[in-house]
């Protein structure tokens, strides 16, 4: 099993790629069938997403699945004039809790992750196997006890209430430490202690842009994560102004039995609401790597 | 802590009556004083509603916060409650919620502040914001006395009468199934336990019931078996669908016109519309068919009232708002046109002279409603209804998945238990 | 790859201040408390109505017996292994097979299927069961009415013979695309001339797979693997949305769907709390239990 010894692919794809170009020379028909049929297995439901939200309400139940229709700017239209553009209010507060937390996220878990790596203490293992521990507990219990914690200290109902349990992420520490141990070599280190540099110092300097790319998939994977959080802001916020998408969407989907549900609207806005999501995916691309076995290989 | 908590509301009351009385005005004499009251609703446009007070009440400004309704919104508010602070000072309470929400202390008495209003609304809504006490612990908002939607066209192509009893109701849904297999006149819904309740209501039975200080359950009593047995009748036969409602499914069969008939309440029309908005103009109401036609009831579906939280630290304005906003005339104008709910107060019928907008083909569509909010009958909520409701979710969908009429009063036994269960697992009195 | 021995300093526990105290605020503390709760409930006095008249008392483990002796907890651990023995293997199996035809050659067809696997990830998996819905029920669903034209009558996905089916389908749709990245980029890190050679011996590269890459890809397996049966186990979002469409799905399909009507529907957050623990533990035990089978060192300190 020990043999990779470069288990995380560096951010300069190109270089690592290049060794390996030739085997660019042949793609049975047979692969590029599969990879088709796979293709098509998850975008039809996307399809499905965008034909929908072009429909009128009444359309969208008694005209053909695949059939588009010419409703596309009424729908946004819609969501644009709902009680004064709080649709955009929504979008604008999930951009600014999953940006902000994603990124302070990182930079705890890069933090953590390089300690846990890079240095041997008391209490290592223990603090680990505790990180990791946070994994097991679903967040759906969670969201009520975090609420009447808050509340003692009446920070429910603001920004950091939603923001400040985002920041920490048992997951994001554990790839962070996989990343440290696998790109930051200790000869660079030293070197760096030698020239008479802090561990501070040599943290910021040297250390974070060799797990640069290692930090995009972590502030990737939490954004995700906050973005289409549901449970927690639904719990912590009462002012639908602080609302991210997740929570104002579903008020116009949950609005009792005496109304319709709003399916245009719902699913227009979740369309809307995934088009941040798939151009940062897109967008950073080439820096997605995530290599969770690399943690247990061995040189 | 019970004490100082009456002692308290005496104070605030006396506070209250001697500045009334020193004020000419119905305006508290207070005014001076600038509130800022938030107020949570799931209802569309309720904010629109509300520019209509805040407009003319500089000093108590009340905003809108829009929650997701149904269960989680009493959640939500619950967690609050308990944690001591960030309940609003105003809420939209659904009737069978207020029964849990009093027994969890979560909403304020505003018998005081309210004052009379007791002849402004039905007897049924009243019963449900007092819960029979000398305590006031909401306005009724609007409320959904049921009634039969029907596709007049269909009905009229099949020479079938508008059913008036449930025994001609059973028989048209045999003809029209029978004339088209695709076709029913209604559908089994495990998925609306208020449905269900209202149905029950409207024979007779009252799920709940207080003797002393013991509760009483009364889920699976002969009335309530004779409701589970026709229904459990027609679905095992398939003359009507056993398909929940409110699904993408059933919205598409609203629309295609295989679905042509609807056991709902005053609101339907808006719930039609936004579902089925082809099928404008070829609908119809009528009241519920009837158990006996010699003496007409029906039952309730839906329906809320508006609270002040225990947490509110304005308790006297909110309820004046309250006030306000279910028995103000313009208010009441703004809950029919703009809210689009069908106010309970008793003075609706002068802000519903024209039929909504899906009924313009029925004139008379209000004096149908009116008439059907005369005979509703009387039914009383315990404090457990989330337990007996996500229990019959469990319990009817099995029995509609399996389409045997005795599954369905076995669901009924299977629901009474779970409720009773629970009632004696938290410590209330049950008699029986 | 070995940790470099560091002089005795401050600075480990200064990099983890961050981390612990957020760690200590916004999950150790709400567990502890959950784990307080579940031992907690409340007690009514009389009708009930009163102010006051609710108190809050020591349980004892009763929560946790009435939790495992309730008839519905039993039959929804088996519901959830069954799904788990469906989604896991078919998951990573999928997963697995894409990242190899993915790594067998770039082309351009590679990468467009490369994004559109991908995508799911980012969509909710609330709106994802949701749509699925509208594909699963028969008369707004495409598939159903393009079987229908070619003369077979489709299934009804939600029936109670298909519905654990359909409910793994949108967890497969929603994860595969994620795994499948993590096993590819597994994949590219190893170097060519480990196969090269055995390809100019005239293996296949059906051969090659299974002999040389997956083997070397195996850590990557099990750690995907590990999450993706974490995830299994606490599933509840796709039945949760689902449920209201179908008279199959009921209400504590799931242990997880168990804790959320506790906690939201019934108000009873002590028994959720402790159903949470119950499936805290049982999740702490199986991935436990698994690692130990493969016998992997992935969460052990690299010495």
């Amino acid at each position: 099993m020990a043999v990779t010894t470069v288990p995380v692919a560096p951010a300069q794809a190109p270089a690592t790629v290049a060794p390996r170009v030739q085997r660019n020379r042949r793609t049975s028909p047979t692969a590029t069938i599969l990879l088709l049929l796979g293709a098509a297995y998850c975008l039809m439901p996307v399809l499905w997403v965008l034909v929908a939200s072009t429909k009128s309400a009444s359309e969208l139940f008694n005209t053909f699945t695949f059939m588009p229709s010419t409703h596309l700017f009424d729908n946004i239209s819609f969501l644009n004039s709902y009680r004064d553009g709080l649709y955009w209010r929504w979008m604008a507060n999930s951009a600014l809790f999953a940006g902000v937390g994603a990124a302070a996220s990182t930079l705890v878990s890069a933090m953590a992750g390089f300690a846990l790596a890079k240095y041997d203490f008391r209490g290592k293992s223990f603090v680990f196997n505790l990180v990791l521990a946070g994994v097991l507990v679903p967040a759906v219990i969670l969201a009520v006890p975090q609420y009447l914690l808050l509340a003692k200290v009446g920070m429910t109902n603001t920004y950091w209430s939603v923001l400040l349990p985002s920041m920490i992420s048992p997951y994001g520490i554990y790839l962070c430490r996989i990343f440290a141990a696998a790109t930051v070599p200790n000869e660079v280190l030293e070197a760096a202690r030698m020239d008479g540099a802090g561990d501070w110092r040599s943290f910021v300097r040297v250390v974070l842009p060799m797990m640069r790319a290692g930090l995009v998939t972590v502030f990737l994977f939490q954004f995700v994560a906050i973005w289409n959080n549901y449970m927690l802001p639904f719990i912590m916020l009462g002012d639908d102004k602080l609302f991210p998408v997740t929570v104002g969407l579903s008020g116009l989907l949950n609005q009792g039995a005496t109304q319709p549900a709003m399916y245009t609207s719902v699913v227009t806005g979740a369309l809307l609401s995934v088009v941040p999501l798939v151009a940062l995916f897109l967008g950073l691309q080439r820096y997605w790597r995530v290599d969770l076995g690399a943690g247990a290989v061995k040189a | 802590m019970k004490k100082t908590h009456l002692l308290a509301g005496a104070l605030a009351a006396a506070v209250l009556m001697t500045s009334a009385c020193g004020s000419s005005d119905d305006e508290p004499a207070k005014s001076d004083e600038k509130v800022a009251l938030t107020y949570w609703s799931w209802a569309p446009n309720m904010d629109k509603v509300v520019e209509g007070w805040n407009s003319t009440h500089p000093n108590i400004q009340v905003t809108v916060n829009k929650q997701d309704g149904g269960d989680p919104a009493v959640a939500k508010l619950l967690t609050a409650i308990k944690a001591g602070s960030g309940a609003p000072d105003v809420m939209q309470a659904e009737y069978q919620k207020i029964p849990t929400l009093v027994s969890a202390d979560a909403l304020a008495d505003i018998s005081k502040e309210a004052g009379d209003l007791k002849s402004k609304f039905p007897e049924g809504a009243w019963t449900s914001v007092t819960l029979g006490s000398e305590a006031l612990y909401g306005v009724p908002q609007d409320s959904g006395p049921m009634l039969f939607y029907y596709r007049a066209d269909v009905l009229d192509k099949l020479k079938i009468k508008p059913p008036t009893t449930w025994d001609e109701y059973a028989a048209a849904a045999r003809t029209i199934h029978k004339a088209n297999p695709k076709q029913f006149l209604g559908t089994f819904s495990s998925n609306d336990p208020g449905w269900f309740a209202g149905l029950s209501q409207q024979a007779g039975a009252s799920w709940w019931g207080v003797n002393g200080d013991s509760w009483s359950v009364a889920i699976n009593d002969a009335t309530t078996t004779k409701v589970a047995n026709y229904w459990g009748g027609l679905v095992q036969e398939g003359a009507i669908d056993n398909k929940p409602m409110y699904t993408p499914e059933w919205n598409a069969a609203l629309n295609d016109g295989t679905q042509v008939g609807w056991l709902s309440a005053v609101w339907g029309p808006g719930v039609l519309e936004g579902n089925a908005a082809s099928t404008k103009g070829k609908w119809k109401v009528a009241q519920l068919p009837q158990w006996d036609a010699a003496s007409p009831a029906t039952g309730n579906w839906g329906g809320s009232a508006t609270s002040v939280t225990s947490q509110s630290k304005h308790k006297a304005q909110a309820a004046e708002f309250v006030k306000w906003l279910n028995s103000d005339p313009a208010a009441i104008k703004l809950l029919a046109g703009t809210a689009n709910v069908y106010p309970a107060s008793v003075d609706s019928s002068a802000a519903l002279t024209e039929p909504p907008a899906f009924f313009s083909n029925q004139p008379d569509f209000y004096s149908v409603a009116d008439e059907a909010s005369k005979i509703t009958k009387p039914f009383t909520y315990g404090p457990n209804v989330n337990v007996a409701y996500s229990s019959y979710n469990d319990a009817f969908g099995k029995a509609a998945e399996s389409k045997k009429a005795t599954e369905f009063a076995g669901a009924l036994t299977t629901m009474q238990q779970a409720t009773v269960d629970d009632l004696k697992n938290t410590g209330f009195k049950v008699a029986g | 790859m070995t940790t470099t021995a560091r002089r005795k300093s401050g600075a480990p526990y200064l990099f983890l201040t961050p981390a612990l105290l957020l760690f200590g605020l916004f999950l150790a503390a709400p567990i502890l408390y959950a784990g307080y709760l579940s031992l907690r409930r409340v007690k009514v006095s009389g009708l009930g109505l009163g102010a006051g008249s609710r108190t809050e008392i020591w349980a004892g483990l009763e929560n946790y017996t009435r939790s495992l002796t309730d008839p519905e907890f039993l039959p929804s651990v088996l519901r959830v292994g069954a799904y788990g023995l469906i989604v896991v293997p078919c998951m990573l199996g999928l997963a697995l097979v894409m990242a190899l035809l993915l790594d067998a050659g770039r082309t351009r067809v590679s990468t467009f299927a490369r994004t559109a696997i991908f995508l799911p990830y980012a969509v909710p998996a609330v709106i994802a069961s949701l749509l699925w819905g509208f594909l699963y029920l028969p008369r707004v669903s495409p598939i159903v009415d393009v079987l229908d034209k070619v003369g077979i009558t489709a299934p009804d996905a939600l029936s109670s013979s298909w519905v654990l089916y359909s409910v793994a389908n949108i967890a497969i749709w929603g994860g595969t695309g994620f795994n499948m990245i993590v096993l590819y980029t597994a994949l590219r890190s190893i170097p060519t001339d480990l196969f090269e050679a055995a390809r100019i011996d005239g293996a296949s590269d059906i051969a090659i797979a299974l002999r040389i890459k997956i083997p070397i890809i195996g850590p990557s397996l099990v750690m995907t693997t590990l999450f993706s049966l974490i995830a299994t186990l606490q599933v509840f979002a796709e039945p949760m949305t689902l449920r209201p469409l179908s008279n199959t799905i009921s209400t504590t399909w799931t242990p997880l769907m168990k804790v959320y009507r506790d906690a939201f529907v019934r108000n009873d957050i002590y028994a959720a709390a402790a159903t949470s623990v119950i499936i805290a533990l049982a999740t702490f035990v199986i991935s436990y239990g698994f690692l130990k089978l493969v016998g992997s060192r992935a969460f052990s300190q690299e010495s």
